[in-house]
């Protein structure tokens, strides 16, 4: 029974009161009050900081949050799957010429719908928390599946009809939780994927897989061009946690700013492959947000200590709550959020010029720069 | 050694064995996919829904939710055709925090969802597997925007929802269906919110609403040739799933208190995806109103009234059939 999120500020009803009515004004007050609502919080980033690792990164956020990950791929068997083969076979039998030339070009396309979800393990470690304890288990299931929902990484995980990639995505926060750590596990997972190399394959189709030894040769696991060299490729996803004030929507909110939120949405987004629309959802989802569990504030003219009469009864108590609605006394939110504030939020994330199309040009000009 | 001393058993071969593989499947590329269950409904068109309350008389609340499943279409074939879903709901609380506990100025909301062991095709063993606790925090993120906690400081309220049979992520015959996609943990969680909705309002807790789950999904339409919107989808009647969207809908609010959708999803598909999963939410919950308004006619008016107040007395449950 313990609160879901010990991470939960210690905030006053009158702190609440004041710091959602300067978030809810246009254009809304943040707490850094440099920021305008779309603005992230500035980080450090480094990449490769793991030997032993085939991609790794590390980000650190102003506010001293800070997340390591590191990706691992192993070799593993693959188990028989009689549907895949039965094709080869199947092709044989019946004489189909097997134009190898054509292979050659579209490894891509001999690899596809082969790779399995079970290939891709995200394991999340929050100091403070359980593996099994509900906010690592949601976080990791949030990444996973924005990590899945193309396909494409998992396809590339394929070798042969034996063997394929195991990838182990291990994302460590080295911090407390500050603030809801979600948006920086992904980024720093993100900026981990683009960097990872898997060795170049030497042995083909279905021999025994032998790797080439030499580290410069390895492949990237998301490629930088595509077989034609354009640069239409699929990258990792990322997520954008944005919260709602009243009408305003402010992304990347700090951890007093989610504590007055009416609404937090997590939106997973990948670049787009077509160049017309900035980015593509792959995952949404909602957070509770910890304004739930907030107390709600006395006022004034319900406390007898400050002039006013102490309601006489319980059923009196709740109807003079119920009418303080539009005071400005700090009550906890209820209810959920309107549709049209949720396609606000995704359009401003993923449409042209969104924040998704920012935050994944400033990760793509680190590896580059 | 295991061997010499086990002479007496009949022992299963020790390089395993591997499930049997019919050579029609192999030989005819196309023979699995004929037997798949057709979706015979209507793309907007909800299965049918059936919802009891008041079952459990221990708790102070409580629910059970069945969506049956289709007929078989084919006979000849030993797949099980499409999956159903049968989720138990029950509330227990409000009721004081144990002194030890740290001061909570609201109810404490705690949601345990678990799979019975028996409810998919693959064994769930006895203790939560991940993704029956991520259901949890979803079920959890539903129903906190409805309850009005403020009104029980330092109380707390247990919602434990068993699911004795889970709607399947894939179809059996589908290759590597098995370790699917959890397609079917989206309609899991909107019958979850659904009954543990029902079991809530049963058990008189404050709410600023009811809450209802419905989930629409986009699926591969080889007929249209692009993708079609549908509204609760059976995972096993679709080949390719697109993107699938779960909510917990307020109806009288017209507000969602959860979104999870997942998969490849533009802009404008998003939107209409969550526009029809309120519209499958608000199918369910025009059942929940027909139960609850049966249940206010069977024990008449008044005590009705006064369930609402939050003083309910328990009747005497008479467990017919």
């Amino acid at each position: 029974m313990a609160p879901s999120q010990p991470a939960h500020v210690n905030l006053s009803p009158a702190e609440l009161s004041f710091l959602r009515s300067s978030l809810s004004q246009t254009p809304p007050i943040r707490l850094d009050n440099t920021k305008g609502p779309r603005d992230f919080r500035s980080m450090i980033a480094e990449y490769d900081v793991l030997p032993s690792t085939n991609g790794s990164a590390r980000i650190a956020l102003e506010d001293g949050t800070e997340a390591l990950v590191g990706v691992k791929a192993e070799v593993e068997k693959s188990q028989w799957r009689p549907n895949v083969e039965g094709r080869h076979t199947l092709s044989v039998a019946v004489g189909v010429d097997v134009d190898m030339a054509d292979d050659d070009g579209q490894e891509g396309e001999e690899n596809k719908g082969k790779g399995q979800n079970g290939w891709i393990e995200i394991s999340v470690e929050i100091p403070g928390f359980r593996e099994d304890d509900a906010l690592p288990v949601f976080l990791a299931s949030m990444l996973t599946e924005s990590l899945l929902a193309s396909g494409e990484l998992k396809d590339r995980l394929y070798i042969n009809q034996r063997f394929h990639w195991k990838l182990g995505i291990d994302v460590l926060l080295l911090s407390p939780p500050l603030s809801y750590p979600l948006a920086l596990l992904s980024m720093t997972t993100h900026l981990a994927l683009l960097t990872a190399h898997l060795p170049a394959l030497k042995s083909e189709k279905d021999e025994d897989p032998l790797f080439d030894d030499d580290w410069d040769a390895a492949v990237p696991l998301y490629p930088k061009h595509d077989a034609q060299g354009g640069t239409n490729v699929d990258k990792p996803p990322i997520i954008v946690l944005a919260i709602a004030v009243g009408s305003n929507i402010i992304f990347d909110p700090c951890k007093e700013e989610l504590a007055v939120a009416d609404a937090v949405l997590a939106v997973g987004c990948a670049p787009s492959n077509a160049s017309s629309t900035g980015a593509r959802i792959v995952s949404i989802r909602t957070i509770d947000p910890p304004a739930h569990l907030t107390p709600p504030a006395v006022p004034n003219s319900m406390n007898s200590a400050t002039g006013g009469v102490a309601p006489a009864s319980t059923a009196d108590a709740l109807t003079q709550r119920e009418l303080l609605s539009a005071t400005g006394v700090w009550t906890p939110p209820r209810g959920g959020m309107k549709r049209s504030l949720i396609s606000q939020v995704t359009s401003m994330v993923v449409g042209k010029g969104g924040v998704a199309e920012e935050v994944i040009a400033a990760l793509q000009a680190i590896e580059v720069g | 050694m295991a061997a010499l001393s086990d002479r007496r058993r009949i022992n299963a071969p020790s390089g395993g064995t591997s499930a049997p593989v019919f050579s029609k499947a192999l030989k005819e590329p196309g023979y699995l996919e004929e037997l798949r269950p057709q979706r015979i409904r209507a793309p907007k068109e909800l299965r049918k829904i059936f919802l009891q309350t008041s079952i459990i008389p221990s708790a102070s609340g409580s629910a059970y939710l069945e969506i049956p499943n289709a007929p078989s279409s084919h006979p000849a074939t030993l797949i099980p055709p499409t999956s159903s879903l049968k989720i138990a709901a029950s509330v227990q609380g409000p009721k004081p925090l144990p002194r030890s506990a740290p001061f909570s100025p609201t109810l404490l909301l705690s949601t345990t969802v678990k799979f019975a062991p028996f409810a998919t095709r693959h064994r769930r063993g006895y203790i939560r597997d991940a993704a029956e606790r991520d259901l949890g925090v979803h079920l959890e993120t539903a129903l906190r925007g409805v309850i009005i906690g403020e009104r029980w400081p330092k109380s707390g309220v247990e919602i434990v929802v068993t699911v004795l049979e889970g709607d399947e992520g894939a179809w059996w015959g589908q290759e590597g269906g098995s370790n699917g996609s959890g397609w079917g943990l989206l309609n899991v969680l909107a019958g979850c919110i659904t009954a543990a909705g029902s079991a809530i309002i049963d058990a008189g807790i404050d709410c600023v609403d009811m809450v209802s789950g419905g989930v629409a999904a986009f699926v591969q339409d080889p007929s249209a040739d692009g993708r079609l919107l549908v509204l609760d989808p059976s995972p096993a009647e679709h080949r390719d799933i697109i993107a699938a969207c779960a909510v917990g809908y307020l109806h009288s609010r017209d507000e969602v208190t959860e979104v999870w959708l997942r998969g490849d999803a533009g802009l404008e598909a998003a939107d209409s995806l969550i526009e029809g999963a309120a519209q499958a939410a608000e199918g369910s919950f025009s059942v929940m109103k027909e139960v609850f308004i049966e249940n206010l006619e069977k024990n008449g008016n008044a005590q009705g009234l006064e369930g609402a107040g939050g003083k309910r007395k328990h009747a005497d449950v008479e467990m017919a059939g």
